[in-house]
């Protein structure tokens, strides 16, 4: 993300009249909006104070060592940016969200760290940097295609090009090969024509030829035959040739699909958590399916076509220039017209087709809607309103219907008519030529098929540059992925250790963004075997904890060890399979019980799963189930509960005998009966194995060697049940708050205890 | 003893049998008070003595007035924002430094049921409502334009006059406008989702950079700019 913009020349000149000279500028970004218009102002912030500069102007500074605390806010349709001046909160400026939130967020941070540094009389050190990506193009301010880096305007479409012509090595054959066999078919086509004039000079229209004597011995005879075979063969070779060109670029199209599907979803696959989370599962779907069939249609659908009717129009150009130069201006004439009509009426079709398409979804939202809530529309007695709703919604639908199918229905025809208005000027003038003898029936005949030749590929190519642009935009989301590094990567010879279970965090700092750091300087040594219990409010940085420690991201500083090697010198491979987890929200795939648990382990024996589930106490559900171990799970499978989907869990953890156990709130979802049992059978395991175990329900810590409690980011207090009880810290109010809790309803109890009596009294 | 005693007790008394169980009752009642006031007693005394923090205060919370000229005084902070300063619901005089004032119905009644409240902050998260005002118009002129100066920073909604270009491309609608607050390019997506109609005609319009626009009355529009909506309505 860009915190240092280049400031127009009058803006600078402005910064730098206003600036000390030994002032070191730190950051510059825009801000958009002053006392209700856009504008374009710069703020600009130095290692001792903050400029607003507008038009070659400053309109305000603010010295830094009178400042503290600064803020955003998002207000309707922008953000402010707010700083305490002398005690007092002052609006410094105001600017978009959608641009600069992100921007101003890291501001927030660097002004207050400045301003810190500035009164300590301290060196302001470096800028911040920001890796997070832009959502705007830095060359056209357009914003990005949401979701990716990819500017529509500005995308280099031959580098582009490039790449893809990298993609289809191996296939390349494949994929050009049916687009010469189409450009030679069609070559092929064009004879026949030429063919067809000269049955009908030499032989149709020709009354010197009468047959004399025996069919076979008539050489006129011979040669029309020769003719008739000569256009049945060009039939079917042109068939021939269609059918190999259909079949390679159906083969090379599937090729090509699976190809670029594969790559993608192992890319996917091994790209971090990091870089995946910032895309939806929806979006990455829709790559690996919708975009990949885009461009896979345009290589082997669109692009020979446009070969195909490119080739034709130029062919039968010539054709038409070489029969009758005078002729062909006529078929030319009308072209700019039918061109523009055609397109006008498509796109007032396309436009009526969607507002229908509109008025439709209304409906179909309004049902699905009213459906879901028929019990509360009954409930309410408002059926007649929703019947007076959906008939006024109905209504719309079926008059822009109506009104769209006449407006086809007349105009189609119409359009027909018009775009033949070429071939009755022809024939008009061919006619003419032909009674003053200067053109003779198969030359107008040859020119009549060429003539109408011509048009389809005018009328088809108006449309091409938009299906260009929709192939370039489905080609780029899919190369931006295969391009994307993946953020955690192994080192070169990464180092496969068999894990004993000793794990320190050493200093660990660690945030999602750079500007907002998660976990600040923690430092634990945790010894093999131990069982530790994380606490913490929400959003303290529990779970980033455990997903540094699974190195689903890199610690920004510092480092975790296990065994004393250094995590990310452990392959990721080795890393994970020797770590065991359970989450929260459970993920089973679609599949059987069975299956679900070796998921850890594929080659475990059925006797290993059933120990598995015994230790996870799940064992006893599911020899219950009609399937038993066999029982699928899934939409059309057999439902658990959540109790049971988190023990089938559990035991997935369990199968590989991790030497490192994570426990994400792995309990909070079972009543207090299943937690206590499975609380036992973490005691057992717990015993020769490192756990961590996070808990919002503190009782369930209750066996845990030692708890760290954990703030804001900081790694407040550690140590046993006991010793953070008598230090009376941080643990001890979490534990009185949920004592307060149940203690509440005592109390409440009691007051109405007394208001009662009072009553009676 | 009171414990399972005290619910029959009610019924009773909502009974008819009043009379002949006061006397019993009335005894009763008194032991469970004389018991309560004890425990709560002891109650006390255990958290006082527990510790420095009592945790009923985390329950507590701040009472929202409802204010009139009588009751809130608002000024121009020195920062160009907004001071406040209150009676509140206890009867004490209290000074705000920085408020900030939401409307309720931003949409569909702007000048009515305001909210003031503390500003949010990090250290405290969301800051609490100190009172309503009802209706902007019952404070004076003064009070009025600098309520509505803030209103207008906090709900910048440029009116769009005229759209002088439109192109749609990849999806996305590029428009370049005619605004209140000047010349502006738009970037929508999903035009449908993204431009809603209110009822009474009036069309807000969102586009990719968080900027919200507002037609007050399409019927108005040009042609241009009209037919360049009209299909998405």
């Amino acid at each position: 993300m860009k915190l240092m913009y280049e400031m127009p020349e009058a803006d600078r000149a402005a910064y730098d009249a206003a600036a000390a000279p030994d002032e070191i500028l730190m950051y510059c970004v825009p801000f958009n909006v002053l006392d209700e218009k856009f504008v374009k102002g710069w703020t600009a912030v130095t290692d001792r104070s903050i400029f607003c500069i507008l038009d070659g102007k400053v309109i305000s500074s603010y010295d830094l060592t009178r400042c503290t605390v600064f803020s955003t806010e998002v207000l309707y349709g922008n953000c402010a940016f707010y700083g305490v001046v002398d005690g007092t909160t002052t609006l410094i400026c105001q600017f978009l969200s959608g641009r600069n939130l992100p921007r101003y967020s890291v501001l927030v941070q660097a002004c207050e760290d400045l301003a810190k540094k500035r009164r300590e009389a301290r060196e302001p050190g470096k800028p911040v940097e920001n890796k997070e990506n832009e959502h705007f193009c830095p060359k056209c301010g357009r914003p990005f295609i949401p979701g990716t880096t990819i500017c529509p305007f500005c995308r280099n479409s031959a580098e582009v090009y490039k790449k893809l012509w990298g993609l289809t090595r191996g296939l390349r054959f494949m994929l050009f090969f049916p687009l010469i066999v189409s450009v030679v078919s069609l070559a092929i086509q064009f004879i026949l024509p030429a063919i067809q004039r000269v049955a009908v000079n030499d032989y149709l229209t020709n009354e010197s030829i009468r047959p004399i004597g025996s069919v076979f011995e008539d050489k006129h005879t011979r040669a029309f035959l020769l003719i008739f075979l000569a256009i049945i063969s060009i039939d079917l070779v042109q068939r021939i040739l269609g059918v190999i060109q259909s079949r390679l670029s159906a083969i090379a199209g599937n090729k090509f699909t699976l190809m670029m599907r594969t790559l993608l979803y192992e890319k996917i696959s091994t790209l971090s958590i990091s870089s995946i989370s910032h895309k939806s599962t929806g979006d990455l779907m829709g790559r690996i399916t919708g975009d990949v069939n885009a461009v896979q249609a345009f290589m082997t659908g669109q692009l020979p076509s446009l070969f195909t009717q490119a080739a034709s129009f130029i062919l039968a150009l010539v054709f038409l220039l070489i029969i009758n130069p005078i002729m062909s201006m006529f078929v030319f004439i009308p072209i700019p017209f039918v061109v523009w009509l055609v397109r006008k009426f498509w796109s007032t079709m396309q436009n009526r087709n969607r507002k229908n398409w509109v008025l439709g979804y209304h409906v179909r939202l309004f049902l699905q809607d009213v459906l879901n809530g028929i019990r509360v529309v009954k409930s309410y007695g408002n059926e007649e309103r929703e019947i007076a709703t959906f008939n006024r919604r109905t209504d719309r639908h079926a008059a822009s219907t109506e009104s769209n199918a006449l407006l086809f229905d007349t105009f189609f025809p119409l359009l027909g008519f018009v775009t033949r208005i070429g071939s009755y000027l022809i024939l008009f003038y061919g006619n003419y030529l032909l009674f003053k003898g200067t053109m003779n029936y198969g030359d107008l005949h040859q020119f009549n098929s060429y003539a109408n030749i011509i048009y389809g590929p005018l009328l088809w190519i108006t449309g091409i540059p938009r299906q260009i642009s929709a192939f370039l935009t489905s080609l780029g989301k899919v190369l931006e992925i295969l391009e994307e590094q993946p953020e955690v990567a192994d080192i070169n010879l990464p180092i496969d250790i068999d894990i004993e279970g000793d794990v320190t965090f050493d200093h660990v700092t660690f945030g999602y963004d750079s500007y907002n750091p998660v976990l600040e300087d923690i430092n634990l040594t945790v010894k093999k075997g131990e069982m530790i219990g994380v606490v913490g409010h929400s959003g303290s940085g529990k779970t980033t904890l455990i997903n540094l420690l699974m190195r689903l991201y890199d610690v920004t500083d510092g480092a975790i060890m296990i065994d004393d090697v250094n995590i990310k010198d452990i392959s990721q491979n080795a890393l994970r399979s020797q770590i065991g987890v359970v989450l929260q929200e459970t993920h089973l795939f679609s599949g059987s019980i069975r299956d679900n648990i070796k998921y850890a382990k594929p080659h475990a024996t059925d006797e290993e799963v059933i120990a598995a589930a015994k230790l996870a106490n799940a064992h006893d559900f599911i020899v219950n189930l009609p399937d038993g171990y066999n029982t699928m799970i899934g939409e059309k499978g057999y439902s658990l509960s959540g109790g049971e989907r988190q023990r089938v869990a559990i035991a997935r953890a369990l199968i590989h005998n991790p030497k490192i156990l994570i426990l994400d709130e792995a309990t909070a979802a079972l009543d207090t009966e299943t937690e206590k049992l499975i609380q036992d059978a973490i005691n057992k395991l717990a015993k020769d194995r490192t756990a961590f175990c996070i808990a919002h329900r503190l009782s369930t810590l209750r066996n845990a060697d030692r708890l760290i409690v954990l703030d804001k980011g900081h790694l407040v207090e550690y140590g046993t049940h006991q010793e953070l009880l008598d230090k009376k810290g941080f643990y001890w109010r979490l534990v009185m708050a949920q004592r307060q809790d149940s203690g509440m309803l005592d109390k409440a109890d009691k007051l109405l205890k007394a208001k009662q009596a009072q009553a009676t009294a | 003893m009171s414990k399972k005693n005290t619910p029959k007790d009610e019924k009773k008394t909502a009974g008819r049998e009043e009379s002949a169980a006061k006397e019993a009752k009335k005894n009763e009642a008194a032991e469970t008070k004389k018991e309560e006031a004890a425990e709560a007693k002891t109650a006390e005394a255990e958290e006082d003595g527990d510790g420095e923090i009592n945790t009923d205060d985390l329950f507590k919370h701040r009472v929202s007035i409802d204010m009139t000229p009588d009751n809130s005084w608002f000024s121009a902070s020195e920062g160009g924002l907004i001071s406040l300063k209150i009676i509140n619901a206890e009867g004490e005089e209290e000074f705000f430094e920085r408020v900030v004032i939401r409307r309720s119905f931003p949409v569909t009644a702007p000048d009515e049921f305001l909210s003031v409240r503390e500003p949010d902050t990090r250290a405290k998260g969301r800051g609490a409502e100190i009172g309503m005002i009802r209706n902007i118009n019952i404070f004076d002129k003064a009070t009025v334009d600098l309520i509505n100066a803030e209103l207008d920073i906090r709900y910048f909604t440029p009116v769009i006059h005229r759209i002088t270009s439109a192109k749609e491309k990849f999806g996305y609608n590029y428009w370049e406008a005619d605004t209140s607050a000047g010349k502006v390019s738009i970037v929508l997506n999903n035009p449908f989702s993204n431009i809603r109609v209110l009822e009474d005609g009036r069309i807000y319009i969102f586009d990719m950079d968080g900027n919200c626009f507002l037609i007050p009355d399409p019927t108005k529009l040009d042609r241009l700019t009209y037919r360049t909506i009209e299909i998405y309505l």
